[in-house]
């Protein structure tokens, strides 16, 4: 008996050509995708603003650690911090903030040496991030030993500036000049360290009674970069105080 | 403001046609990853190398510095009196033997075996030891800040400036406990 098979056999050409209208169909079906999302959107929603293309050049660092210094010099150059403060250590602190000026004119000869502008203005990022709410609490609280807790938080936020900012610094001589700036910031950290707490005793980390650390001189071997911490103000509902935390500079709080 | 979002009923499950823009979005983006890495590294990075072994002799004499630091601090520790500043010197001595071993771990082999003889050899009252020792920490630190202008590198450099911060302090501490004013210990 015959058999005959009406079905046709699948051939390699038939093959090759059933993939190649598969292939293009699949490309003219993406490019025609709907690109309505899926997800319905209720209400409105912030505009994201894009940062600028922009490059972290030796002269920007030089322009933001100005920045930092105007805003450390006008906080505790503050009638509210220095009029806060124990008659005895007022005079410190306002040496503190006259020696933040002091280092604005060391930083301009360094920018106008490479083409750079200097920047006059404090810090609008930082400010707003931390700056001002610490200036609100120390006003808010009217406590008198706020005025060097906030003193040794920002000696202690521009030598970690100084320090954070070696690592970006292309050429080697800056990265020593602004060494000796951060020093020396890092020296009047230590000395507001003392008078929280003096002593030998106080060179070593502690902890009180209560397990609360204390301000140590010398908190750690090396530098560290992570977030100045500080309470300030007024104690609230629970008994605790707000503790604000102070970043170094990053990439949206640079003076490009 | 708040912002709420809700599933869409209308919402399909995955298509042959949504399978292959996929597969096609995939693609282009595996294309664009490598370009798309380097812009991502540029930003915030600089085009100093990270290491560079000219700068070998620059951190074997401060390798050199940080022992004799540590070997003159366990002569004042040996000298002082009171349980406090024995252990506030003996804290320091701590920091100086860690500087000398980060130095030595970055160097590694390239390490030329340092001099370990004391810098000074502090005596008298604790005063009188805490001004020498804190004049050898801000000589100490005018080394170190000196060398940063020669180190090319950055990852030494950013050692380097991590000690630096903490030696200026240890200076300033020693000026101050050894009865100096505030403002003459902070250096203004």
């Amino acid at each position: 008996m015959n058999t005959q098979n009406s079905s046709q056999s699948i051939s390699r050409r038939n093959m090759l050509r059933t993939s190649g209208v598969l292939a293009a169909s699949g490309v003219v079906l993406a490019a025609c995708g709907s690109s309505k999302p899926t997800v319905t959107r209720i209400g409105e929603s912030p505009t994201t603003l894009k940062l600028d293309d922009v490059a972290v050049t030796d002269i920007v660092l030089l322009r933001t650690a100005m920045s930092v210094e105007t805003m450390v010099s006008g906080l505790l150059g503050d009638s509210a911090v220095i009029g806060l403060a124990d008659p005895k250590v007022a005079p410190v602190i306002a040496s503190f903030a006259s020696a933040h000026i002091a280092h604005l004119e060391e930083i301009r000869p360094l920018i106008a040496a490479r083409g750079g502008k200097a920047f006059e203005e404090t810090n609008e990022k930082l400010m707003q991030s931390y700056g001002q709410t610490a200036l609100d609490l120390v006003k808010e609280g009217k406590v008198a030993a706020d005025a060097l807790a906030l003193t040794h938080a920002l000696e202690t936020l521009v030598a970690g500036t100084y320090q954070y900012f070696v690592s970006l610094t292309v050429e080697p001589g800056l990265r020593a000049s602004m060494m000796r700036l951060g020093v020396k910031a890092s020296r009047r950290a230590a000395i507001a360290a003392q008078l929280i707490r003096g002593g030998t005793a106080a060179f070593a980390p502690a902890n009180d009674d209560a397990g609360v650390p204390l301000v140590s001189t010398l908190p750690s071997a090396f530098g560290s970069l992570s977030a100045v911490q500080v309470a300030l103000g007024p104690v609230t509902e629970t008994g605790s105080r707000n503790t604000i935390l102070m970043d170094t500079p990053s990439l949206n709080s640079l003076i490009y | 403001m708040d912002t709420h979002q809700v599933e869409s009923p209308n919402s399909h499950s995955t298509s042959r046609r949504q399978l292959i823009a996929s597969l096609l979005a995939g693609g282009a983006a595996v294309v664009a990853a490598p370009m798309l890495a380097g812009r991502a590294s540029a930003e915030g990075a600089t085009d100093a190398p990270h290491r560079d072994p000219a700068d070998n002799a620059t951190l074997n004499a401060g390798l050199e510095r940080e022992t004799r630091m540590a070997a003159t601090y366990r002569i004042a520790v040996a000298s002082a009196s009171g349980d406090d500043n024995k252990a506030a010197l003996s804290l320091i001595l701590d920091h100086h033997v860690a500087y000398a071993q980060a130095i030595h771990g970055y160097l590694a082999t390239k390490v030329i075996t340092p001099s370990s003889a004391p810098l000074a050899s502090p005596s008298g009252s604790f005063a009188q030891i805490a001004v020498q020792l804190a004049s050898l920490e801000d000589e100490t630190t005018n080394i170190h800040i000196d060398s940063l202008a020669a180190i090319k590198g950055l990852d030494a450099s950013t050692l380097i400036a991590s000690i630096v911060t903490v030696e200026a302090r240890h200076a300033a501490a020693l000026t101050l406990v050894a009865g100096a004013t505030p403002i003459i210990a902070a250096g203004n």
